[in-house]
């Protein structure tokens, strides 16, 4: 081991994490820090493990070796209902529940939260929308607010650390960057985001640090190198890496 | 001429006409035409001649069930192999229901327990069960596979695996049940439902006829939704792995 694992990270802490899909092994000894009020970045091309990684994180999947540790305590120990309310995930796909935006953002929260009001639209205020979406019908929304309402709906059951899937993967680049400032906001509140992405220039937007997945491992660092090492030549994400060089360093 | 030879010499007749017509339009059917009627000539021959068997030795009622129950389990079984225990779960949610209601019916004296009686009740009972069985499974598998994302955004909201599963169990079990309801409802107006026509071909009246089909479509409706109950049951269970996940198609 390189680093020491023995401090304890308010938040999530990855530790040698290990999947493996039949022979073939997907991650490897994959180790790095989430913490409360930072937002990581996970980058790297389409198909090399952002998705099962988080699935990992909230125990979607279960890892074929390593360790989560939430604050500290194993997840593997963890109650997975528990852990997916601390841990809350929103998917790449935004797929609405039946019924109306409202039934949505209470879906299984328990009768007294469910008929929380404040709790409900502050939930949608802080995903971008306004108040009178709670009575829309969901199936009728548009890409965009559907994703908000993904985001809202996970916000509601006031999570410790949110797990974003390629969000902006649906929307303009308007959408994004407001969803890139919510994200921004959300930490600055206390909490932990830990976002897969393979946009390299909403990920310089939003994240603390980067975690750039590379042959099924980790490096972790500034998202500015790591942005830049990972742009393969793309003016754009050139551009976007170098130009979030003011992003602070991480803290390890 | 004689009945039987008329029967016989008649629907060879129709099945050569058959053929000649598809090979005349050039369908390329005549072979499989043949081929199925050729078939089923031999399966009937051959279950007419156990059935006369089975009815005179009615011990061997017991196993010709069983073997109903066993064809039956592995056609709903091969419809939904995807899963673990497919061919399990298809054996219980065809025999468990059939087999209650045929007990039942015997109880309370419906139909006499004899196996002229027994057999044809269970096989339809039987064959109810399985189709909805096999439509309950198929729906269910498929959802598995394309609800994917819908069953782990519930997961991810807290749901426990059994919960976030609910819906396409349910959604499944109606979908299932709407064509058999359909076909109790059209009885009688759309098509002559096979019982009626057996009872009154063999000389019974069409009040006695319609009588005892009523009993076999209403106990059907029963044994084909707790058949489709069952199956979502033990396809949830089958589905549901430890840690509150759902397994992948």
């Amino acid at each position: 081991m390189t680093e020491p694992t023995a401090a304890r990270i308010d938040g999530l802490a990855v530790r040698d994490l290990h999947v493996a899909r039949g022979e073939r092994s997907v991650l490897h000894d994959v180790r790095f820090d989430a913490p409360k009020r930072a937002v990581v970045a996970l980058v790297g091309p389409s198909g090399a493990g952002k998705s099962t990684l988080l699935r990992c994180l909230n125990r979607l999947h279960a890892p074929d070796g390593g360790t989560v540790l939430l604050d500290g305590e194993d997840t593997a120990a963890l109650d997975p209902c528990t852990l997916r309310r601390r841990v809350g995930l929103v998917g790449q796909v935004p797929v609405m529940l039946p019924g109306s935006v409202r039934e949505n953002v209470a879906y299984g929260l328990d009768p007294a939260a469910a008929a929380d009001a404040d709790r409900l639209t502050r939930a949608l205020r802080d995903a971008g929308l306004d108040a009178d979406f709670l009575d829309r019908t969901a199936s009728e929304l548009s890409g965009g607010e559907r994703a908000r309402v993904a985001l809202a709906r996970a916000l509601t059951r006031e999570p410790e650390l949110l797990l974003l899937d390629e969000p902006t993967a649906a929307l303009d680049a308007a959408v994004a960057r407001h969803i890139a400032a919510t994200v921004r906001s959300l930490a600055g509140a206390g909490l932990g985001v830990v976002v897969a992405t393979h946009d390299l220039a909403f990920a310089a937007d939003v994240a603390d640090r980067a975690v750039a997945l590379r042959d099924g491992t980790a490096v972790s660092g500034a998202p500015a190198e790591l942005l830049a090492a990972a742009r393969d030549g793309d003016p754009a994400a050139h551009a976007a890496a170098t130009a979030s060089d003011a992003v602070e360093e991480p803290g390890t | 001429m004689s009945r039987p030879l008329a029967q016989l010499l008649a629907s060879a007749a129709f099945v050569l006409a058959a053929a000649l017509l598809a090979y005349r339009q050039r369908l390329n059917l005549s072979r499989s035409l043949l081929i199925a009627a050729a078939r089923a000539a031999a399966q009937l021959a051959v279950v007419g001649a156990l059935i006369a068997l089975v009815f005179r030795v009615p011990a061997l009622a017991i196993a010709f069930v069983a073997v109903m129950v066993l064809t039956a389990s592995l056609t709903a079984g091969s419809r939904m192999r995807a899963l673990p225990h497919a061919r399990r779960i298809a054996v219980s949610a065809i025999a468990l229901p059939a087999l209650s209601a045929v007990g039942v019916l015997l109880a309370v004296g419906a139909f006499a327990a004899t196996p002229r009686a027994t057999i044809p009740t269970a096989g339809i009972l039987i064959g109810g069960a399985m189709l909805a069985t096999t439509l309950t499974g198929r729906r269910l598998v498929e959802g598995l596979a394309d609800g994917v994302d819908e069953i782990e955004a519930r997961l991810s909201l807290g749901d426990r695996a059994r919960d976030a599963l609910a819906p396409l169990a349910r959604r499944a079990i109606a979908g299932a049940m709407v064509p058999l309801i359909d076909q109790t409802r059209s009885a009688g107006l759309v098509t002559l439902p096979g019982t009626f026509v057996g009872l009154v071909l063999g000389g019974a009246s069409p009040g006695t006829a319609a009588r005892v089909q009523l009993v076999v479509l209403l106990t059907l409706l029963l044994v084909q939704l707790l058949s489709a109950l069952l199956t979502a049951e033990l396809v949830t269970r089958a589905a549901t792995l430890p840690g509150e996940r759902v397994l992948a198609l």
